[in-house]
This record gives C-alpha cells, sequence and structure tokens, in this order.
C-alpha cells in the first residue's frame, strides 16, 4: 500500500451537445394529468402515523385508519412548486462535486447486490463490508463513476448493515455517496450523524452534502414506512432524498407502459410532496425505474425490447415535476459478463442522456442488480465512455477539418507521415479493454483485460482517506448504532 | 414452409436528432466543394473523365485528376432525387424510402464463414449467400439483402453467383457491393431484368441496387465507377460509399475525414447526374480508424461520433444516405465485445432519420460470418426499433378505472385490463427465451438453434423454373466470358 494517498482522476460526464424529447406537450400533459387524478381520487397507502399527520396539516385527505392519503392537484402542485430543479451533491472532495445543473449527467455504480463473485477465489458468496470498501476504491479511481451507491449489502453487518456500507464507502472515496438502504428514523439520525462527521460545517453540509438517500416505494400505489420516516430525517439535515417506483407492468402495475408509468409517478409524487410539505425547498430527486413481468414467469424484466424507453420517459416525468432525477442505467438480467449484459447496458443510457437525466445508476451488477462481478463495473465504465464520447458532437473546427494537410496529401496519397497525423492521431480515444494487443497476436479478451485492471486499482488506488479522527468518530458511532439496534 | 409473407418491420420513430448543427453542415460542405475545386479527385476511367471535361470539370488527362468548379457540382446535385422506390422480386416488400422511416439490412461481402453444422471456419462459399438470404427472408426487421459473403468458388464472377444466390433464396430487395466493371454490370442487368420480367418493370421498381467503393484518399476505382455508370443509365439505384480510415488514408482528425471522404462520394454523385440527371443515387461514408500502436483497422474505438455525422451530412446535400451499424471488431459472435460494441448502434442511426442501413451479422470487422451473429444483432435491432416507437397515451392504456379498481397495494395479475394487453405489453428478447429447466437460456446457444430452425422450416416462393434457366444461362455466359 502506498503511502501517500492517490489522486483521485476528475469526473467525466456526460455532457450531450444535443437533446431529445420523447413525450410531446399533449403526451406530458396526459401523464401528469392522470397523476394527479390518481394522487385525488385513488390515494397512496402510507403506513405513518407521522407522514399522515403531516399530509393531513397541508390539505391532503389523510385516513389514519386505512392509512391511505388523498392529495388535492392544487396541494400537489403548490409543494412541489418549492422544491429545487437545481442543486449540488457534494463530494468529500470539492472538486468531485455533482452540479445538478441540468447540463450533464453522472452515473453511479448500481447498489445493494446480496451476492459477489471473489475477488480472489471467484467462487460465488454472499456480500460483505469489504467488498463495497474495495468496489469503492474502484468507483473512486474511474473517472466514470460520479458517486458511489454501495454496490452490495454489508451481509455481515445484519442489524445496521446500511451505516456500514456508508462507513465503507466515505473512508474509500473522495466522491458523493447515496444509500438505498437507510431506512427508519433511527438509523437515519444515525447516518446524518456520520455525514455529519465527514463534513462538520452545517453550512457547508447544507451547500455541498456528502450523502444522499433513495427510498423505494412500494407498488402498487404504496409508500413504505421507514423509508419515508427516514427520508424526513435526512431532508431535515438538508441531505437529498430521492423516491423510486419499481412497478411491474402486469403485475404490480397496469399491462401498459402508460398505466405502469402513471402508478409509478402517483407514488414517487406523493412521497415528494410529504418531503416539500415538511422541509419546503429540501433538495428532492425523482427516480422511475419500472419493470416487466415476464409473462410465463412473473419475473421483473429490466431488459425486454419495450423496456428501453420507459427508463428515459421517467426522466421527462421527472422534469415535469421540476425536480431532477435519477435515470434507471446499465440493469441488466444476464448471469456472466458478456454478449447479454453489454446489449442491455448501453440503449437505456444513451437515451437518458439525451432527454437530459441529471443522474443514473447503475454500473457494476449482474443477475437483474444482485451479483457483483468485480470486472463488471470496468466493463459498464467502457461503454459509459463510448457513448459519452458519441454524445459530445463532432469537432468541426478549421483545425479538425485539416484542409491544409488534404490539399498536401492529395489523391492517392496517405496520411502517415504528416505532422498532422503525429499530432492528433494519439488524441483520439480508444478503448483501454478491446484493441488491447495480445503477446501472442491479435487482440486480447476484454474481459480478462477488465479483470487485471480491477485487480490493478485494487492493489495500487488508495484515495485520500479520513482523517483518523473522523475514522474513529465513525467506529464510535457505529458501535453505539450497533448496541441500540440489536437491543 | 412459404407461407405467408410477414410484412417489414422498419425502424420508425417520431424522435428526430440533429447531430450537427446547421453551421456545422455548412462548414463541411464547405470543405467539400473546397477540396473539389482546389485538391480534386482522380478518375481512372477514360470514360468518365470525358464526361466530367465536357461539363465543364478541369480535367487532367494525364494525372486523371479532376478539379471540380463549385457551380458545377451544386447544379449537378440539384437533380438528385432526394427518396427512391426500392423494388424487390415480390411487389410484398418493395418500399420507398422516406422519412421517419430506416430500412435495415445485413453485413455483406465477408470472407470468412463458421460452419453452422461443423462449427469450423472456412472460406466462404454461395451455399452460404444462399442460405443467409433464406434466414433473411424469413426476418421481418430485414428489409433488404446485402450478399453476406463472398462467393468465393466462382472467383471472378462471384458478384454474379452471389446476386444469383439473392435472388433465388429471398423475395426481398438485393443490393450488391461487389459488382465491378461494365461488362459484370450488364450481366446483372439482364438477371434483374429476368427477375423484374422486363426492363421497363426493372426501372420502375428495380429489384436490386449497386454500392461501389471510392479508394481513399480522393481516388474513384475505374471499375466501380463503370458500373454505376452503366447501372445508373438502366435505373438502378447506385450508391457511393467511403472507408477513409483516420490517419493512414485520411487526416487523423474525424472532421477532416468526413471532409475528404465527403468530397470522394460528391465527385462520384456528380458524374453520375451529369450522364444522367435525375438517377437514384445514395450517399455512404464509414470511417475507421487506425490503431496508432499497430496501425490495424479499428471500426468501432470509443470515439466513433462520425457515424452518425455522416447521415446529417449526406441530408444537407439533399440524398439519401446508407447508415452504417454492426460490423464489429470481436473475433467471435457472443461475447461482449461483440454485443457492446453495436449495442447503441440501432438507437442512434434510428435518430438520425437515416432511410436504410446496413449491416447486421458478420463479426471480425466485418470479414466472418457466424450465422447466429445475424439473430443476436437482430435482437438489438428490435430493442431499438421498440423504443424508438411511439408510446400509446391514452384512456386504455393509462388504464386508470383498473388502477382504481386495485388502489393501494394490490396487484394486477386477476384484473381484466392484465389479461388483454399482458400478450402484447412484453415484446420478448432473445434473451428471455426459456429453456425446459424454467430457466432463461444462453442467448447465442438460443440463436445457433432459431438459424438452424429457419433454415430447415422457411423456404421463400421459388423462382419460376424458367427464370431459374435463364439465370444459368446469364451466369455461363458470364463466366465463359469473363473468367
Amino acid at each position: 500500500m502506498s503511502t501517500t494517498p492517490d489522486a483521485t482522476p476528475p469526473l467525466q460526464p456526460i455532457i450531450p451537445a444535443f437533446h431529445l424529447r420523447i413525450l410531446d406537450d399533449e403526451q406530458s400533459r396526459q401523464l401528469k394529468s392522470a397523476t394527479l387524478q390518481v394522487l385525488d381520487e385513488i390515494g397512496v397507502h402510507c403506513p405513518s402515523r407521522k407522514a399522515l399527520e403531516i399530509y393531513a396539516e397541508h390539505g391532503a385527505r389523510a385516513d389514519l385508519g386505512s392509512q391511505t392519503v388523498r392529495i388535492p392537484p392544487d396541494v400537489v402542485l403548490r409543494s412541489l412548486s418549492c422544491a429545487p430543479r437545481f442543486y449540488v451533491m457534494g463530494a468529500r472532495s470539492p472538486s468531485h462535486d455533482l452540479n445538478l445543473d441540468g447540463k450533464r449527467m453522472f452515473a453511479a455504480t448500481d447498489g445493494c447486490g446480496v451476492e459477489t463473485i471473489d475477488f480472489v477465489t471467484r467462487v460465488r458468496r454472499p456480500s460483505c463490508k469489504a467488498d463495497i470498501a474495495g468496489m469503492a476504491r474502484v468507483a473512486d479511481a474511474l473517472p466514470s463513476i460520479g458517486f458511489y451507491w454501495p454496490i452490495v449489502s454489508a451481509q455481515d453487518f445484519p442489524s445496521t448493515a446500511p451505516l456500514h456500507e456508508l462507513d465503507a464507502a466515505f473512508n474509500n472515496t473522495v466522491k458523493h455517496v447515496q444509500s438505498e438502504t437507510i431506512m427508519g428514523a433511527a438509523l437515519a439520525r444515525y447516518a446524518v450523524e456520520m455525514t455529519r462527521v465527514v463534513e462538520s460545517d452545517e453550512q457547508t453540509l447544507r451547500a455541498r452534502p456528502p450523502l444522499s438517500l433513495l427510498v423505494c416505494c412500494i407498488a402498487p400505489l404504496g409508500l413504505d414506512r421507514d423509508g419515508m420516516e427516514a427520508a424526513l430525517v435526512l431532508a431535515e439535515a438538508g441531505l437529498p432524498v430521492g423516491f423510486m417506483s419499481m412497478s411491474n407492468l402486469g403485475a404490480t402495475g397496469p399491462a401498459t407502459p402508460a398505466g405502469t408509468l402513471v402508478t409509478g409517478d402517483a407514488e414517487i409524487v406523493a412521497a415528494l410532496t410529504l418531503i416539500q410539505m415538511a422541509y419546503p425547498g429540501a433538495p428532492v430527486f425523482h427516480s422511475m425505474m419500472p419493470g416487466l413481468m415476464h409473462p410465463r414467469t412473473g419475473a421483473y424484466l429490466a431488459t425486454a425490447w419495450e423496456g428501453t424507453l420507459l427508463y428515459p420517459i421517467g426522466v421527462e416525468m421527472a422534469h415535469q415535476w421540476g425536480v431532477p432525477s435519477l435515470a434507471g442505467i446499465f440493469a441488466t438480467d444476464a448471469s456472466t459478463p458478456g454478449w447479454q449484459a453489454a446489449g442491455d447496458a448501453a440503449s437505456s443510457l444513451m437515451l437518458c442522456a439525451l432527454v437530459g437525466a441529471e443522474t443514473g445508476s447503475g454500473l457494476g451488477l449482474l443477475e437483474s442488480c444482485r451479483l457483483l462481478y468485480p470486472e463488471a463495473i470496468l466493463l459498464d465504465s467502457d461503454i459509459y465512455h463510448r457513448i459519452r464520447i458519441e454524445a459530445a458532437g463532432l469537432d468541426t473546427s478549421t483545425a479538425a477539418l485539416g484542409l491544409e494537410v488534404l490539399r498536401e496529401v492529395g489523391p492517392r496519397g496517405h496520411f502517415l507521415k504528416h505532422r498532422h497525423t503525429r499530432e492528433t492521431l494519439h488524441q483520439r480515444l480508444f478503448s483501454n479493454l478491446t484493441n488491447q494487443p495480445a503477446p501472442a497476436g491479435g487482440y486480447r479478451d476484454p474481459i480478462e483485460v477488465a479483470r487485471e485492471t480491477v485487480q490493478s486499482i485494487l492493489e495500487n488506488h488508495h484515495p485520500r482517506p479520513l482523517q483518523p479522527v473522523q475514522q474513529r468518530e465513525l467506529q464510535r458511532i457505529l458501535a453505539a448504532a450497533g448496541r441500540e439496534m440489536e437491543r | 414452409m412459404s407461407g405467408e409473407l410477414k410484412p417489414l418491420e422498419p425502424l420508425k420513430t417520431p424522435f428526430r436528432l440533429q447531430y450537427l448543427g446547421t453551421e456545422q453542415l455548412d462548414q463541411l460542405q464547405q470543405a467539400t466543394l473546397g477540396i473539389l475545386e482546389r485538391t480534386g479527385v482522380k478518375f481512372p476511367s477514360e470514360v468518365a473523365l470525358k464526361v466530367l471535361a465536357e461539363h465543364g470539370a478541369q480535367v487532367d488527362f494525364t494525372t486523371q485528376v479532376v478539379r471540380f468548379p463549385r457551380d458545377l457540382v451544386l447544379k449537378a446535385m440539384r437533380s438528385v432525387p432526394r427518396y427512391f422506390q426500392v423494388g424487390a422480386r415480390d411487389p410484398f416488400y418493395d418500399f420507398h424510402l422516406s422519412d421517419g422511416c430506416t430500412y435495415f439490412t445485413t453485413d455483406g461481402c465477408g470472407v470468412e464463414t463458421i460452419d453452422l453444422e461443423t462449427r469450423q471456419r472456412r472460406p466462404s462459399c454461395k451455399e452460404d449467400v444462399a442460405r443467409m438470404a433464406r434466414v433473411v427472408d424469413y426476418l421481418p426487421g430485414i428489409a433488404f439483402y446485402w450478399p453476406m459473403v463472398s462467393s468465393q468458388e466462382h472467383g471472378r464472377t462471384a458478384p454474379l453467383h452471389d446476386l444469383d444466390a439473392g435472388f433465388r433464396n429471398t423475395l426481398k430487395h438485393i443490393q450488391s457491393e461487389t459488382i465491378m466493371g461494365r461488362r459484370d454490370a450488364s450481366y446483372a442487368l439482364e438477371m434483374s431484368a429476368v427477375i423484374a420480367g422486363s426492363a421497363e418493370e426493372m426501372r420502375k421498381r428495380p429489384n436490386f441496387s449497386l454500392l461501389v467503393c471510392t479508394i481513399a484518399p480522393l481516388v474513384q476505382d475505374r471499375d466501380g465507377i463503370e458500373a454505376s455508370m452503366v447501372l445508373a443509365e438502366a435505373g438502378i439505384p447506385v450508391g457511393f460509399l467511403s472507408m477513409p480510415t483516420l490517419g493512414t488514408t485520411a487526416p487523423a482528425t474525424l472532421a477532416g475525414a468526413l471532409a475528404l471522404a465527403d468530397a470522394e462520394v460528391i465527385s462520384a454523385t456528380v458524374l453520375t447526374q451529369l450522364v444522367h440527371p435525375g438517377a437514384p443515387v445514395f450517399h455512404s461514408i464509414m470511417q475507421a480508424w487506425a490503431d496508432p500502436s499497430s496501425g490495424r483497422y479499428v471500426s468501432y474505438p470509443l470515439d466513433a461520433r462520425g457515424r452518425y455525422a455522416v447521415v446529417d451530412m449526406a441530408h444537407h446535400w439533399g440524398m439519401p444516405c446508407l447508415g452504417s451499424c454492426f460490423g464489429t471488431d470481436a473475433l467471435e459472435a457472443g461475447t461482449w465485445q461483440s454485443g457492446s460494441e453495436p449495442a447503441l448502434d440501432s438507437f442512434m442511426i434510428g435518430l438520425t432519420g437515416v432511410e436504410w442501413v446496413t449491416g447486421l451479422g458478420l463479426t471480425q470487422t466485418y470479414t466472418r460470418l457466424y450465422p447466429e451473429s445475424l439473430l443476436l444483432d437482430y435482437d438489438l435491432y428490435q430493442k431499438a426499433r421498440y423504443a424508438l416507437m411511439c408510446m400509446d397515451i391514452n384512456a386504455e392504456t393509462l388504464a386508470l378505472d383498473t388502477i382504481d379498481a386495485v388502489g393501494a397495494g394490490g396487484h394486477f395479475l386477476a384484473q381484466k385490463h392484465t389479461r388483454t394487453h399482458m400478450r402484447d405489453a412484453m415484446r420478448r428478447a432473445i434473451t428471455q427465451q426459456i429453456g425446459p429447466d424454467g430457466k432463461y437460456r444462453e442467448p447465442r446457444e438460443y440463436a445457433v438453434e432459431q438459424t438452424k430452425w429457419i433454415l430447415a422450416h422457411h423456404q421463400p416462393e421459388p423462382l419460376d423454373p424458367a427464370k431459374q434457366t435463364e439465370l444459368d444461362h446469364i451466369l455461363a455466359a458470364a463466366d465463359r466470358e469473363l473468367v
């Protein structure tokens, strides 16, 4: 291990030179109006007394008996008008802050997997905290990764796994961390305490929050009590919170894409409304990641032929409500890195980037976000860069046109010896995985190259650590949380 | 099984992406005009040089380099039709190039085949061209056929045998990328007229078209250009394809390489329009990169931007475009690389509004045929086709009554709405095929099996025996004359 910390390379977000709009104005209006109608007439199940009371105080019709809340359209619209459209998600290192300004898209790893292909033995096993730490360092070394989702679960710490995931992440990357597992007010308070260790200045913490939380809704039309109560704690502390719907077309959503999108949107908007009622102006985000039910097996599929369009439409729906989005990217149902995983990956990322997604997750898992192959993050990263560059547009400056060079070479010549070629060919971007010469001629297997690269990062990349005093403080908090949660 | 014909499934989308801004397109077009006027293009064909000289181009008959005054280029380009009719053996598969609709084809001209039965690698042959034509005939998303590999056992007349295998094994349009020279082109026309029934019908509904490669930098191929002149006269659509390699046969900057390639394509197009104003022509650029460490030809670096910019360039000239997709550099089908490289292609090219696109099904930089590769690429194509379709939003698809009936916390499994729509709700990808064990099958294995199934069960309507005999006679005559 090196004694001095390694520099974390600058982030390389996707900055599209051109944009796409999938829904026209009328379609957007139809979807938004349907969501408002669902919220007003059907309502959302919310098994949190605290949340129901907030809803009731702000003009929603909350029924404490059935734990259902119906929200009139004007209440929704008034509440969401407080939500910020743009804000910053901070990082331990300020140069790695995520400026959600609507002009660039940052990608995160996938998260919350439950199994790992062991880095050394290559044997499949339950995930553990060390996996999160190791992959945080890999994520730290990759400019494609804008922020880190603890990629698997710290199952070796069952009662406080979400906090240990946070600990592993804060200690091993200087980038923003987004949790998808902190549930319940008590855990959330510990998470806020840990975040205050990382960033002790209250004003800075609110301006550049190093932690955010994503909470899953329960389709159809259900909010999770612990999730909502955790979100309220974080929102009070100024940490961004987002809500994700994973309604499954045909099972927990109607069997038509529009119906499933509306079901999911109503869940998310109900949650966003609650946060804005409680803490007007709190940073929030919207995340729509529906699946399609396989008609024969009932499985959740993220990659059916028609499924690709749903994620970018989710992004457009978020923007309709005036909040940033977390898009679904890179999901694959494949069990091993290969053709299927590669084919599944690219399309949703490109479409989400072109419709203006601010953030997206996640790279690096297989088997529908359950299995960590350490090299998968490198393979996904290669695809990410392909898309990033593709979306950046073309340079048609005089220098790039190179007409003088053409004139000098003329018909039937070649450009190999020309100074312009020497000066510019190396600026062209080639993959670090494909086209890698093999010692015996030909090219190496990209998956093998990816595996070696991960190994090399794990051996050699050690980002700036937390101060020893901060590390000790995190340990103290974890110990206290462990004692409380195991009681 | 011939059965009922399945309608073509082109990619139709209401979404549009203009990759280059108008100012950038003007810059590129001005660059092309500058190259044509000052640097010039070599036309090593006496026939072509005479035509160009007669119409006011500055022709140096010694160096065979032609310089084109701007006015001449712009005037000639005015007669290029923006869209045209594409015929097929069966009128059911005719299509008209149009806005918002993109037709895909296979890759072509590969030289090696992985035998479907023995899995051994061997040189390609006419039987491969025939078999893959039958697979293409079966797949509604493939609108026309590029003979995927070369009929190498026929040597000099391989291109005519490729055409023959295509005509006999698919009812769809054929596009050749190998017919070269005036005589070969004349034989191809004879074959086409046999299929169409008459030269008149062939002109009205051309059942084949030709793509001619230029030679970068800034040279036309004599045989290619002369074949194109013969076909254009007969009303057969002709396209010109430039394949510059950044750093070797083109400048190492994308914009420069594209301007150079455009100059090659436009100079050939101008010639065609001078000879036959209004002849159907199309534009195509497929650039590649030289690996700086080895000089090898790479078609999928990380930065492959020009792949889609060229469509805007063609349209800026008012021409239809043949776009380029697939053709991975991976050595083998079904690998991570063969999936990751082309995964995005169909989406991006579909968004540009390109008229037609090659080419699914080859690996190792379009040289090697794994028969199953076509179905794997086809799956990526269909994913893009569905993703870019307009979504239905209406009372039925919003399903608010059903959502109301289920309410919060229920499920939709028992709903009539679910039963009505579930069958169409999920378009199953090749990755979601269930095996006997209830698990998803390995996509490549499934693709191999499906290819075999198509070959065993799908036989398009055979050609009339009299027409088959006629084709035999033409091929025999060509073999005698050209070999």
